[in-house]
C-alpha cells in the first residue's frame, strides 16, 4: 500500500528542483537586460499553457528569432551573460533556475509509484497506433482503456518502425510520459496505467496532494 | 586546389563525414564539420576536433535543420556546404538556399535545377520516357487517395497477369522515401489497402509527405547502377562505370555492392552482358547530357533474367557506394580515384582535366557493408555498445568508418546501425571474392547490448560473397 504521508514529506523536505534551460539549437544568443540572479520567472499559463513563460533569452539563426522561454516558475540562480551576442552551440548553458515544485509535479511524482508503468523496452522514439493516437488527441489519454497484449504503440529506431503491445493490468491510460520529438531511454516509463482497483488509490493522492501541497516560489 | 580559398561546411555524419575530411584534406581545403548529441563519440566529431587549433566542430540540435546548419556555415566562415548523402543531398530547395541565400556558398552536389529536374522519382521517369529510355512500369505521380491508387495497382496486376506473370507483385513506395525504407510488397488485391495505409502513415511520419507510388515488382533481377560525374556547366561528362548493387536485405536496402556491374569472363548470362552494361551507360549519359548534369549523380537501373533494363531512379548525390567504382578506375594513368575528391573539385568550378579516354576500368571491387544487425530476424536492428572493432592492414582493402577502434562506442538509435565500409580490390572475381572472405575472416567485432552479445551482417556478407554478380 502506497505511503502517501511519507512521500508527500519525503518532497517537502526537499521542494525545490533545479532547471537548466540550454539553447535548443545554434545561434546567435542574447539576453533580456532586466534578467539577473535572483529574478523571479514565470513558467508557462492559461488554460492551455498558450502564455509562455518569462523571455529568457533569444537565439538568431538565418535571421529566425527563436524565444527561449521559462519553463516553469521559479528564481533565477544564474545567468550566462557572457555569451550574450555571441554564438552558442545547440545544448550550450543559458540560464539556470530553481524551481519550487508545483502541485501538478508532486502529483506526478507520487502517481508514478501507484499507477501501473509500462516501460520502454529499448531506447527509441514512440507513437501511439494511428487510431489510439486520434482518440488521445481528441479527448484526452483518460478516454482511453488499455489491455494486456494490446498493439498499443509504434516503436521507431533506427528509422525501422515496429509494433510494440502493453503488457500489464487492464486500465485507463491515467498519464503519458513520452513525447514523439525525442528518445525515450531504455526503462523510461512510457505511460501510466490506472487498474480499477488503483482508482481509490489514485483520487486520494490527487486529493491529498491537492489539499496539503501549496504552491509558492 | 587552386583559385579561391575555401572552407567546407561538412552538414552530415559518420563514414562519409569522414571520408569528406580526408577528400577536403587531399585538396588542401579547410571544413567545419557538425555533430549532434548523440554522435558526440563518432568518428567526424573526433576528427573535426582534433584537426587544430581552429574550431571546426560545432554541435547543432539536428542535422535536417537547415536554418542551423547555414548559421554555423557563417558562423565559421564556410565557403561551400557539402550535403554527403541523405538529409538535404536531394533536396533542390536547400541547393538553391544555398546559392541565393545573403551570404551565397557553394552547393557540392548538382546545381538545384537538375536536383530537382532529376532529384524526384517520378520527374525522372517522366524525363527517361521522353528520351525513350525503359523505366518500370507504374505511377508517374505520387498517389493521395487510396481508391485511386487500388484501382491503379489492380491495372498493374492484371498488366502482369496478361504478360504471364504467375505471382504478380505490386510494389507500394513512399514516394519521398529512399534508401530503400518504404516499400512494401503486396501479391493480394485484398490486402492493397492496408499496405497502401500502413505505408502512407509510414510515410507521413517520416517524411512528411504521404504520396505513394505504385510500381511493377520486376521478379529475379539485378540491381545496377550507373556512375556519372560531370563539371560544372554539364560540357564534360564521363562515367566511371556500373556497379551491381543485388546484394540487399529483405528491406530492400544495399548490403555488398560489386564493381563492374556484370562479369561475363567469370560469370553466365542469358544475353549479352558486355552489350547490356554499354546500353545502360549510354542510356545514362543520354540523360544526363539532356539536363546537363553537373556533379556526381548515379542512375540505377535494374536488369531482368533476360537482359532487359529498367531505370529506376536517379540519385542527385555521392552514393555510399561510390568508394567501390573509384576502386577499380584510374584517372589519366593514376590509381587512387577519389570521386569524392572529384566531386568537390567539380562543385568548385574546376574543370576536370579529363575526358572519357582518360579513365581506365580494371579489375574488380567489392564493397561490404558492416552493419549491426540480424540478418536472420529480416535484418532487425541491434542496439549496444561496440567494445572492440579492429580491421587487417592489407593494400587491397580500404576501411571507411567513424567507429572508433580506440575505445567503445555507443550506436546511436536516431540512425542506422552502420558500423564500416570495407572496400576491396581484385584482379578478377574470384580473387576479389577471396580476398574478401579473409577479411570478414579477420575482421574483430563485438559488443554487448541489452538483448546480448553484437549481432552482426558478417556471417551474411560472406555467405553472399558466393553469389556476386549472379542471377
Amino acid at each position: 500500500m502506497l505511503d502517501i504521508s511519507a512521500l508527500l514529506e519525503e518532497i517537502k523536505a526537499s521542494p525545490y528542483e533545479e532547471t537548466v534551460v540550454r539553447a535548443p539549437h545554434s545561434g546567435s544568443a542574447a539576453f533580456p537586460e532586466n534578467l539577473a540572479s535572483g529574478t523571479q520567472v514565470n513558467g508557462p499559463s492559461g488554460d492551455f499553457r498558450e502564455r509562455p513563460g518569462t523571455l529568457l533569452a533569444c537565439i538568431e539563426r538565418e535571421r529566425n528569432l527563436r524565444a527561449v522561454t521559462c519553463p516553469e516558475r521559479g528564481e533565477i540562480v544564474a545567468v550566462h551573460r557572457e555569451l550574450h551576442g555571441s554564438f552558442v552551440e545547440a545544448g550550450t548553458e543559458l540560464v539556470r533556475l530553481r524551481h519550487f515544485l508545483s502541485r501538478a509535479e508532486v502529483e506526478e511524482r507520487i502517481l508514478k509509484k501507484a499507477l501501473h508503468l509500462f516501460l520502454a523496452p529499448e531506447r527509441a522514439r514512440y507513437y501511439f497506433t494511428p487510431a489510439q493516437d486520434i482518440k488521445i488527441k481528441t479527448a484526452g489519454p483518460k478516454s482511453v482503456s488499455v489491455r494486456d497484449g494490446e498493439e498499443l504503440f509504434i516503436m521507431s529506431r533506427m528509422k525501422r518502425e515496429t509494433p510494440l503491445r502493453y503488457s500489464g493490468p487492464e486500465g485507463v491510460l491515467y498519464a503519458v510520459y513520452f513525447s514523439h520529438a525525442a528518445d525515450v531511454d531504455t526503462g523510461h516509463p512510457l505511460i501510466g496505467v490506472c487498474p480499477p482497483g488503483l482508482v481509490g488509490q489514485v483520487e486520494d493522492v490527487v486529493a491529498r496532494v491537492r489539499t496539503e501541497w501549496k504552491e509558492t516560489s | 586546389m587552386s583559385g579561391k580559398e575555401h572552407k567546407i561546411l561538412i552538414a552530415n555524419r559518420g563514414e562519409i563525414a569522414v571520408r569528406i575530411i580526408r577528400a577536403c584534406r587531399k585538396l588542401g581545403l579547410d571544413f567545419v564539420c557538425v555533430y549532434t548529441a548523440p554522435d558526440e563519440e563518432s568518428g567526424h566529431a573526433r576528427a573535426a576536433a582534433e584537426a587544430g587549433p581552429e574550431k571546426r566542430l560545432y554541435r547543432v540540435s539536428s542535422y535536417h535543420d537547415a536554418n542551423e546548419l547555414l548559421a554555423v556555415a557563417d558562423a565559421a566562415g564556410a565557403t561551400a556546404v557539402h550535403p554527403g548523402y541523405g538529409f538535404f543531398a536531394e533536396d533542390y530547395r536547400f541547393a538553391r538556399r544555398v546559392r541565393q541565400r545573403g551570404r551565397s556558398l557553394d552547393f557540392i552536389g548538382p546545381s538545384w535545377e537538375v536536383i530537382r529536374a532529376l532529384g524526384d522519382k517520378i520527374n525522372t521517369k517522366r524525363l527517361a520516357r521522353s528520351l525513350g529510355v525503359p523505366t518500370v512500369p507504374g505511377s508517374d505521380k505520387p498517389i493521395y487517395d487510396e481508391l485511386e491508387a487500388e484501382k491503379f495497382a489492380r491495372t498493374i496486376y492484371e498488366f502482369q497477369l496478361q504478360q504471364g506473370i504467375e505471382h504478380p507483385v505490386v510494389l507500394v513506395k513512399a514516394s519521398a522515401g529512399g534508401g530503400g525504407m518504404g516499400i512494401e510488397e503486396v501479391d493480394d488485391m485484398d490486402l492493397f489497402r492496408s499496405v497502401f495505409r500502413r505505408i502512407r502513415n509510414y510515410a507521413s511520419r517520416q517524411f512528411k509527405d504521404e504520396g505513394v507510388l505504385i510500381e511493377q515488382r520486376i521478379h529475379d533481377f539485378n540491381h545496377l547502377e550507373v556512375q556519372i560525374l560531370a563539371e560544372r556547366g554539364g560540357a564534360q561528362i564521363v562515367h566511371f562505370g556500373t556497379r551491381n548493387c543485388s546484394i540487399q536485405s529483405t528491406g530492400l536496402q544495399k548490403r555488398l555492392e560489386v564493381a563492374p556491374g556484370f562479369d561475363p569472363s567469370a560469370v553466365r548470362y542469358r544475353f549479352d552482358a558486355a552489350k547490356l552494361l554499354t546500353e545502360i551507360t549510354e542510356h545514362s549519359l543520354t540523360m544526363a547530357r539532356e539536363v546537363r548534369y553537373d556533379n556526381i549523380g548515379t542512375w540505377e537501373w535494374i536488369v531482368s533474367r533476360d537482359g532487359t533494363p529498367f531505370l529506376m531512379e536517379v540519385n542527385t548525390r555521392i552514393q555510399v557506394e561510390n568508394g567501390v567504382s573509384a576502386a577499380v578506375s584510374s584517372i589519366l594513368g593514376k590509381d587512387g580515384t577519389d570521386l569524392i575528391a572529384e566531386q568537390i573539385r567539380a562543385a568548385l568550378g574546376e574543370p576536370l582535366g579529363y575526358a572519357q579516354d582518360d579513365i581506365r576500368m580494371d579489375g574488380v571491387g567489392i564493397e561490404y557493408r558492416i552493419i549491426a544487425e540480424d540478418p536472420d530476424r529480416n535484418f532487425t536492428p541491434w542496439v549496444g555498445r561496440i567494445e572492440r572493432f579492429s580491421v587487417p592492414e592489407r593494400d587491397w582493402l580500404s576501411v571507411h568508418t567513424h567507429v572508433p577502434d580506440d575505445r567503445p562506442y555507443d550506436i546511436p538509435t536516431e540512425f542506422d546501425p552502420n558500423l564500416a565500409l570495407a572496400v576491396i580490390r581484385g584482379g578478377t572475381l574470384e580473387e576479389a571474392a577471396a580476398r574478401g572472405r579473409e577479411f570478414l575472416d579477420v575482421l574483430v567485432l563485438e559488443g554487448k547490448g541489452p538483448s546480448g552479445d553484437l549481432v552482426s551482417n558478417v556471417a551474411f556478407l560472406r555467405r553472399m560473397t558466393e553469389h556476386m554478380l549472379m542471377f
